[in-house]
């Protein structure tokens, strides 16, 4: 099982790599207010919406007013 | 009027120590932050306060509303970080109790972070060592065992190098006090059993055999880790429950500046010297002293004291008590940990330490018992050593690990956990498990007055016509009650809450600090609701106070008050002492007041006028004579015998620092609950010693399988998981 | 300061171009699935055409569904969900761009070297080196696309769908680089660096792991994103979602071995495959029940939206796959099961159910926003379209079972003196009645894909490109 020379130092590397990636996640705060996190996909505003037909995003009722909302942060 | 002098008691406190010097060093704290509507939110916050220099680290959380800072105390402070917010357009402040959330935070990611590293790396171990389980002998090629037993052996350092942690550094610790400890054994197995497995990893024709047991031991560490993870949740739940129940200071207050204008500042941004304006109804933040005006403050948290103490310029404020009569303006004498506040609550640790120690029951035969298990193993080494060298290592490993305590060490922290959790369900929040053994074994218990039998409020009990002529009661009772409204005192308070609301129309409403609320109605008349000579001439009644209702200079109305038992008190203290406690009452405030009290009662004894050495005395007579005793309480005049008693209860409304130092505070406020707590403990010390025993018994059928080499490191290691899991499950069952 | 606090809009021409071509891709690559499937039944469909034969066509269909339709809507998907969880555009969104003409490079390629007859011969890999370099080369471009997004994001939290994306990218790079190595002999023919029984250890580990994270992985990712978003519901348990995607990561690595059951590979790599297939089972359904439970307290979106219809079942598939899976892996199981229909059956299960399912509702969330609009064109298409397809789906899998099941038994039928009853022959005839049920099938789901591509076209028709402005704040 020579492939198994290849495979297994592999799948130990593999395994540091997961070790570093979750070090890096958890000590970032990933894994930080959990249960919050998944409900903030559903805030994300959806833009360019047609008027016409479906529901219109919330602020796109805002935008359609002032369409130029400009940046404010300097590079 | 108490005869518990209040002031002597002051006097009494120790001197506050000199201030310290907070400027050196790197500043952390936790920031309360307003203003975010998004995700993206944060960020900015982020980039805002990475522009400050000397900012360190900035991690925001627009979810939570939190977020932590650290930053060099010598290049900057924390207004100008709290200054860059409010700049980026956000608003901020010093969260109260966020250096104990940090600390938890960091606690609880390092025990997943170790749990993690173990858990993975036991996987992947378990997955190189499945094929020398599942093949048969002679099929796997040489070369390949070894490249198997190096991936295991290269996975395991970090599960014993980092992971494992935690069981060598106590190990260490306890060698070097002379003991043995519960992590000596493990640490001892592990040790053992890596390098015997390193030794047949790499030199399989070696004294160590060929024969690895990687699998076993990182298996064993995960297992160790996740039960002290669940411990540590547990912990952490409890620490906040109470840290909820905690009053807070205020966070943000008023600060006079030099041109007599008044700003809002976060109390951290505080220095000796400021001068303060406090609104009626706030706490004063720091110890000081009154620059101008006159009002009432409420040390009844502080002082036991239920009546409001009267303050004038230049007389001292305590910092955590309450403003009641007018707004007025403080200097800041001492702040933060200078307080008297800080000051008592750190001698009261000091108690604490000393007071008789409760050797945990597994603590005192643990010695012993581990001796045994070293010699034990040691023993089996030799005689194996003398019958077939190459397995010698291997037995060692498996005594070890088969007598390794771990659910003996389950056995009792797993029901105490599960009792703590099913107690903070019924309103009895722990800040120590081992609370749960003293709380058991009390047989006394000395219980305080105001506060804890009794609602911290005073009630109205009578109401008495004083005139027999004039408007009906009910209409007296309305003017009584429009006019409490409009004033702080607790006895104004305690007639609003039991009287209907009655709206009236007032031309003018004024409060005379140290007399009552006067008004003037509609028609013109002059109301007074207050003290007795400035409403009108009275005599004095019974209860603890009265309060007047008078038209004109006239006495019409009286309100008796007295103070109210809580609802459940008596049936609670009989089951007490149906269960064999004996209850004393012990209280400063005056005698005639509690033979009053103890006369409603079934009481062992009850006493009055009492200081807080003459408490602290009647714990240490107790205990003296072999009794182990409880105490409940809520004043501060109770917080040294709090600290003494072997297991002391704070109630939910009490001082602050009661509940800091109290084992467990009664957040529900009955003592039914109370009592209920006791009855779970013992049950829990029930199970606790079945667990013991269950324990015991399957050790003491493991010993001689493993001695007698039948029992491979693997499934000495997989039958001390599930006899630790069984009793986990057994420990449940108190948490229904 | 980077350049994306400034940005305006999310960068979706990428993102629109993948959503249709998986579209384009999915009706091709399932019309080759319906031609081979025809040739099973009549051999003679084709006249012996070189170029049309069954050896060459099908793995131009398996590639077409996989890499074209499935790649395609990986693509898509993945682009779009990172950018609206990081609320910032592509990072290089020329690179992007370079993915999207890459890409469909590769599968113009294939589409043509494959049926010349060019392959190395591994399967889900068979495409010859020159193109393999071409695929490293978008992967790799596409992992700094993916990565360089998050790198640069908004938002501190990175959603559980972009770990999963990321695991898959990750990964497959891996997998393609380690299976495809191979010496080149000459333009178009290579010999693969490992050999015998080693490179079916190294194929199985690639293909097994190609399923895991390739066809389940990404996919999940998917599902943790138009889910919620479809159902306007937050995931039933985000902290599972997380725990889900560490324990499917460290147990998919050992599985591959279940491939070879009875073959030349070690009994030992054999008995190992089945126990983690096994092991496995546990954290697949642990996704399927939250992905599921979403729903709860809203059930009645189940009957009235399509879409959710779509991504719902397909999670049932999910679970159905992930359980027959580990079955099959069980030694005894697969005695019977292997070279069998029935691993077919089990494959389209997976794939048309769960992958086809999957991909279908997402695009439908996708694609009309793609034109400026919240909702396709027609409903009722959609609803037409989920019925019809799994109809195909039942009747394509149920024939497959059958065959299979049959397969096996007639193949290890013994006589009382040890040969054996039936001959091959005769299996095969019996099997004919099942290529045509499931050939039916096939139809059914191709014609599926054609409504689908109808009500895409009306959408398009009816929408207009615009671009998708990323929430700004209201002050600096």
């Amino acid at each position: 099982m020579d492939a198994l020379y290849l495979l297994i130092p592999l799948s130990a590397l593999g395994v540091l790599g997961i070790l570093g990636v979750f070090a890096w996640a958890l000590h970032s705060g990933q894994f930080d207010d959990l249960e919050q996190q998944g409900a903030q996909i559903l805030e994300a505003e959806e833009g360019s919406v047609d008027v016409r037909q479906g529901r219109i995003a919330p602020d796109l009722k805002q935008s359609a007013q002032s369409p130029a909302r400009a940046t404010t942060e300097n590079p | 009027m108490s005869s518990y002098d209040a002031a002597a008691a002051r006097a009494a406190m120790p001197p506050a120590p000199a201030p310290t010097q907070p400027d050196a060093g790197i500043g952390e704290t936790s920031l309360r932050i307003g203003g975010m509507h998004c995700a993206a939110c944060a960020g900015v916050i982020e980039r805002a306060l990475q522009r400050v220099p000397g900012l360190l680290a900035a991690q925001v959380n627009s979810v939570s509303g939190l977020g932590r800072v650290r930053w060099d105390r010598a290049r900057a402070t924390l207004e100008q970080l709290l200054q860059a917010v409010s700049d980026a357009g956000y608003s901020a402040s010093v969260e109260r109790g966020g250096a104990a959330r940090l600390q938890r935070l960091r606690e609880s990611r390092l025990a997943l972070w170790r749990l993690f590293v173990a858990a993975l790396c036991a996987m992947q171990v378990m997955m190189f060592a499945t094929p020398a389980y599942v093949s048969t002998p002679g099929e796997l090629t040489p070369d390949l065992q070894r490249l198997l037993a190096w991936a295991q052996w290269l996975l395991t350092l970090p599960v014993l190098g980092f992971a494992a942690a935690p069981f060598f550094g106590g190990a260490w610790r306890a060698l070097r006090q002379g003991r043995i400890g519960m992590d000596v054994p493990v640490s001892l197995g592990l040790l053992v059993g890596f390098v015997a497995s390193s030794g047949a990893a790499f030199d399989p024709g070696g004294p160590f055999g060929s024969e690895v047991y990687f699998d076993s031991l990182t298996m064993f560490v995960s297992f160790l880790l996740a039960g002290r993870w669940l411990e540590m949740r547990a912990r952490h739940r409890a620490e906040v429950a109470l840290e909820s129940a905690t009053a807070r200071l205020p966070e943000r207050v008023w600060r006079l500046r030099a041109d007599g204008a008044v700003e809002e500042v976060d109390a951290a941004a505080l220095r000796i010297g400021d001068a303060l304006r406090v609104p009626v109804g706030q706490a004063f933040v720091a110890d000081g002293v009154l620059l101008d005006g006159r009002t009432e403050a409420d040390e009844s948290l502080l002082t036991g004291e239920a009546m409001p103490v009267p303050k004038a310029a230049g007389d001292a404020v305590i910092a955590g008590s309450i403003n009641l009569g007018a707004p007025v303006a403080m200097r800041v004498e001492r702040l933060d940990a200078d307080t008297r506040y800080a000051a008592i609550v750190a001698l009261m640790r000091q108690a604490r330490s000393e007071r008789p120690a409760s050797l945990a029951a597994a603590d005192r035969w643990a010695g012993a018992f581990l001796w045994g298990v070293l010699l034990l193993a040691a023993a089996a080494g030799v005689a194996w050593h003398a019958i077939e060298p190459s397995r010698a290592l291997w037995v060692v490993v498996s005594v070890l690990i088969v007598t390794c305590p771990c659910a003996l060490s389950l056995a009792t922290p797993a029901a105490l956990i599960a009792a703590a959790g099913a107690m903070g369900r019924r309103g009895v929040v722990l800040r120590r498990l081992d609370a749960i053994d003293a709380l058991a074994h009390a047989s006394v218990l000395f219980i305080d007055k105001t506060g804890t039998l009794t609602e911290r409020q005073l009630e109205c009990v009578a109401i008495e016509r004083l005139a027999p002529a004039g408007l009906p009661t009910e209409a007296l009772q309305a003017v009584a009650v429009s006019l409490a409204g409009w004033s702080h005192h607790p006895l104004a308070q305690s007639l609003v809450r039991t009287l209907a609301a009655a709206p009236m129309a007032w031309r003018s409403v004024l409060e005379e600090t140290g007399c009552g609320v006067e008004g003037v109605d509609a028609q013109g008349r002059r109301w007074r609701l207050g003290a007795a000579p400035w409403v009108g001439p009275c005599d004095a009644a019974g209860g603890v106070a009265q309060v007047l209702l008078g038209c004109d200079g006239r006495a019409l109305l009286r309100f008796t008050f007295d103070e109210r038992l809580r609802r459940g008190a008596a049936a609670a203290l009989r089951a007490l002492r149906a269960d064999g406690v004996q209850v004393h009452l012990l209280s400063g405030d005056g005698a005639s007041q509690v033979q009053r009290l103890a006369a409603r009662l079934e009481l062992d004894s009850a006493r009055g006028g009492l200081r807080p050495e003459d408490k602290l005395a009647a714990v240490q007579a107790a205990q003296a004579g072999g009794l182990r005793v409880a105490m409940l309480g809520d004043g501060i005049n109770d917080a040294p015998v709090l600290a003494r008693a072997d297991v002391s209860f704070a109630m939910g409304e009490g001082a602050a620092i009661a509940r800091a130092q109290a084992d467990g505070v009664l957040v529900s406020n009955r003592l039914q609950d109370f009592h209920a707590a006791r009855t779970l403990a013992q049950r829990a010390l029930r199970i606790a010693r079945q667990n013991l025993a269950w324990a015991g018994l399957y050790n003491l059928a493991c010993v001689p399988l493993a001695l007698a080499g039948l029992l491979p490191p693997w499934l000495a290691a997989l039958g001390m998981a599930s006899s630790s899991l069984a009793v986990v499950l057994n420990a449940l069952r108190l948490a229904r | 300061m980077n350049a994306n606090t400034t940005a305006v809009h999310y960068t979706d021409a990428p993102v629109r171009g993948f959503a249709l071509a998986a579209v384009v891709w999915g009706v091709v690559g399932m019309l080759v699935g319906v031609v081979i499937a025809a040739q099973l039944a009549f051999p003679d469909l084709t006249h012996g055409i070189p170029w049309l034969s069954y050896g060459r066509l099908r793995p131009l269909h398996t590639n077409a569904v996989i890499f074209a339709f499935g790649g395609c809507a990986l693509f898509a998907t993945s682009y779009h969900v990172v950018q609206r969880t990081c609320q910032v555009p592509l990072f290089l969104p020329k690179l992007a761009m370079f993915t999207f003409w890459g890409w469909n490079a590769v599968i113009v390629l294939a589409a043509i070297t494959l049926p010349l007859g060019y392959t190395q011969g591994k399967e889900y890999a068979e495409l010859e080196w020159p193109i393999d370099l071409l695929i490293a080369v978008v992967w790799v471009s596409y992992a700094i696309v993916f990565f360089g997004t998050i790198g640069t994001r908004r938002v501190r939290h990175i959603y559980v769908a972009n770990w999963f994306f990321g695991a898959y990218i990750l990964t497959v790079a891996l997998l393609h680089i380690v299976n495809s190595a191979a010496m080149p002999a000459s333009l178009w023919k290579s010999y693969s660096a490992y050999a015998g029984v080693q490179d079916a250890m190294v194929q199985w580990w690639y293909g097994h792991n190609a399923v895991g994270f390739f066809l389940t992985a990404g996919f999940l990712g998917m599902m943790y994103y138009y889910i919620p978003k479809q159902a306007e519901r937050p995931v039933y348990s985000y902290r599972l979602s997380i725990v889900h995607f560490w324990a499917l990561i460290f147990t998919y690595m050992w599985a591959g071995p279940h491939h070879l059951h009875y073959t030349a590979l070690p009994d030992w790599a054999q008995s190992i495959g089945m126990l983690f297939s096994l092991v496995l089972l546990a954290p697949s359904w642990g996704g399927m029940i939250n992905g599921v439970m979403t729903l709860s307290g809203a059930w009645h979106k189940l009957r009235d939206d399509p879409i959710i219809k779509f991504l719902i079942v397909a999670l049932s598939f999910y679970g159905m796959a992930t359980f027959e899976g580990p079955m099959m892996s069980i030694k005894t199981v697969n005695a019977l099961s292997h070279y069998t229909d029935w691993t077919v059956g089990h494959v389209h299960s997976g794939a048309l159910g769960w992958v086809g399912l999957i991909s279908m509702g997402s695009l439908y969330y996708l694609i009309p926003r793609m034109f400026g609009r919240t909702t396709m064109h027609s409903v009722s298409a959609i609803n037409a379209h989920f019925w019809i397809a799994t109809l195909g789906i039942v009747l394509y899998i149920a024939a497959m079972w059958i065959a299979g099941v049959m397969q096996g038994l007639m193949w290890r039928a013994l006589n009382p003196d040890g040969t054996l009853v039936y001959t091959f022959v005769e299996s095969v005839k019996a099997t004919f009645p099942f290529y045509l049920i499931r050939l039916l099938g096939g139809l059914l789901y191709l014609a599926g894909m054609g409504v689908m591509c109808w009500n895409v076209v009306m959408t398009i028709r009816n929408g207009a490109v615009r671009a998708a402005p990323i929430p700004q704040l209201a002050h600096a």
